[in-house]
């Protein structure tokens, strides 16, 4: 008897282990379930109820995204010309304009359905989730690549029809730090959230 | 029987437990698990190496290590992350696309947005509110259906044989049970979907490069060796044999507004994502054409 509480304890001490971190594919699939729940929600209609939707699906983005891993790779190299204070001003300008551009989209969405696809590894710590959105019109690939934080999955990049996110904003902002300051790149992003 | 209903409560409990607490004891205690971790990993200091050389060979990223950067950004996991980001912006130098005829190239931008905003997308909305979408959804799958040689061609010369074949049995079920064309139908019956494929992927696919970024008038975003493509595409294209011409290019306009009153919204989100649209479109032209290639 004693025995066997001791082996169900010990199992107990395991599946914190086996439950770790999931795999990729599972959390990109909570994450964007929950996204079509909100979109799907038939309490939430007209002008108030896209409000609440585009505020809710702001709420789920911010923990399905990396927004600091996100930033540091779309600048790249170019990340150390800015000093920790203006790193910090471009993710949050950054994010606002990802959450602008992608969040009114989005909400249009009310029938489209996501199939989810395989998972490819990348490196040691990223995997690359694929997933088709089924839309009436055409069926849009959209790839996640996601990265290992801690014990959770986080998105630092989103492949639409093999056009990475990170990679255009990219090559927009070393366009712009090739003949200018990051204060000028800043004020550049400033502008576009109209905060300047 | 007392301990057994105990030791399941505890199971529960624990279960519970673990799955809820362990990300934040992980987060606050994330340095120190993975320091040791990082160390003992003899692939990490060859990937520490690296990122030294590249810093060397580049020069632009030294201030990275600097002691005030190194204390700021903290521990090896970000090092780690450090380098892949290097590593995915040399990958990334492949995409790049050279554009020498940027004056050019810029003018016909502007010329294309106006004609977007001025004519196409006017006429599209016109268009939109006497045609319900589906019935244009189905004039689009018929204008598809059509331009089949293209495709049909296209894999034949990438060696593609089941492309071609698919392509083949497409055209015969969807112009029979999918109506002339305006039903997918061997999408939804054969579950055999659409494949984009023309010449300027198959030049693509002979390890031809796109030359230089090239912008057309009406057409929009190209490059050299698409420019060629869509000519070869153009023969293939049975809509260009209708005549007289004048029928010819009504036909083609017409297909582009129907198209246009189906992604009304698409450019205007591209534009307002974008902090410098003309790059942005540049640089998206250049990755789908990439990836259209490789599949």
């Amino acid at each position: 008897m004693k025995k066997g509480v001791f082996t169900i304890c010990f199992i107990c001490l395991l599946i914190p282990l086996i439950s770790f971190a999931g795999t990729p594919l599972d959390s990109v699939k909570a994450q964007i379930n929950k996204v079509l729940d909100v979109l799907r929600d038939p309490s939430l209609k007209g002008e108030a109820g896209k409000k609440t939707k585009k505020a809710k699906i702001r709420h789920i983005s911010d923990s399905f995204f990396d927004y600091t891993e996100l930033s540091k790779r779309t600048l790249g190299q170019n990340w150390s010309k800015l000093n920790a204070q203006q790193q910090e001003e471009f993710i949050s300008l950054y994010k606002q304009i990802l959450e602008d551009a992608y969040a009114d989209k989005i909400v249009t969405y009310t029938d489209e359905k996501v199939n989810f696809g395989k998972e490819t590894q990348l490196t040691e710590k990223t995997v690359e989730v694929q997933t088709v959105v089924l839309t009436k019109k055409a069926d849009i690939p959209i790839n996640y690549r996601v990265i290992q934080k801690g014990d959770e999955w986080k998105v630092y990049d989103v492949v639409i029809e093999g056009v990475s996110l990170i990679s255009n904003y990219r090559t927009q902002f070393r366009e712009i730090l090739s003949n200018k300051t990051p204060e000028a790149l800043l004020e550049t992003l400033r502008k576009k959230v109209g905060k300047a | 029987m007392k301990t057994l209903s105990f030791v399941s409560m505890l199971l529960l409990f624990l279960f519970c437990f673990s799955t809820q607490s362990y990300p934040e004891t992980l987060s606050s205690s994330e340095a120190k698990i993975t320091q040791p971790v990082d160390i003992s990993n003899p692939q990490e200091s060859e990937q520490e190496i690296k990122l030294n050389a590249t810093e060397v060979k580049s020069g632009t990223i030294k201030a990275e290590t600097s002691p005030e950067n190194a204390k700021k950004t903290g521990n090896f996991v970000q090092e780690t992350s450090k380098q892949e980001v290097i590593e995915e912006e040399e990958k990334d130098e492949t995409v790049k696309i050279a554009d020498p005829l940027y004056p050019w190239n810029k003018a016909m931008y502007h010329f294309n947005d106006k004609l977007y905003f001025w004519v196409l997308k006017p006429v599209s909305q016109g268009y939109s509110t006497v045609l319900p979408e589906d019935m244009r959804i189905a004039v689009s799958n018929a204008f598809y259906n059509i331009t089949t040689p293209v495709r049909f061609v296209s894999s034949v010369l990438q060696l593609k044989i089941k492309d071609s074949v698919n392509e083949l049995i497409r055209l015969l079920y969807n112009s029979t049970a999918g109506v002339l064309g305006l039903v997918d139908a061997a999408k939804e019956d054969l579950s055999i979907s659409r494949k984009e494929e023309d010449l300027g992927q198959v030049l693509g696919s002979y390890g031809i490069g796109h030359g230089f970024y090239i912008v057309w008038p009406f057409i929009g975003p190209s490059s050299l060796r698409d420019t060629f493509g869509k000519i070869g595409d153009g023969f293939l294209d049975p809509v260009n044999y209708v005549s007289p011409v004048e029928s010819s290019l009504g036909i083609t306009a017409y297909d582009k507004v129907n198209t246009v009153s189906l992604h009304i919204g698409d450019y205007e989100d591209l534009k307002k994502s974008a902090i410098d649209p003309y790059v942005s479109i540049r640089d998206a032209y250049t990755q789908y054409r990439k990836k259209k290639v490789e599949e």
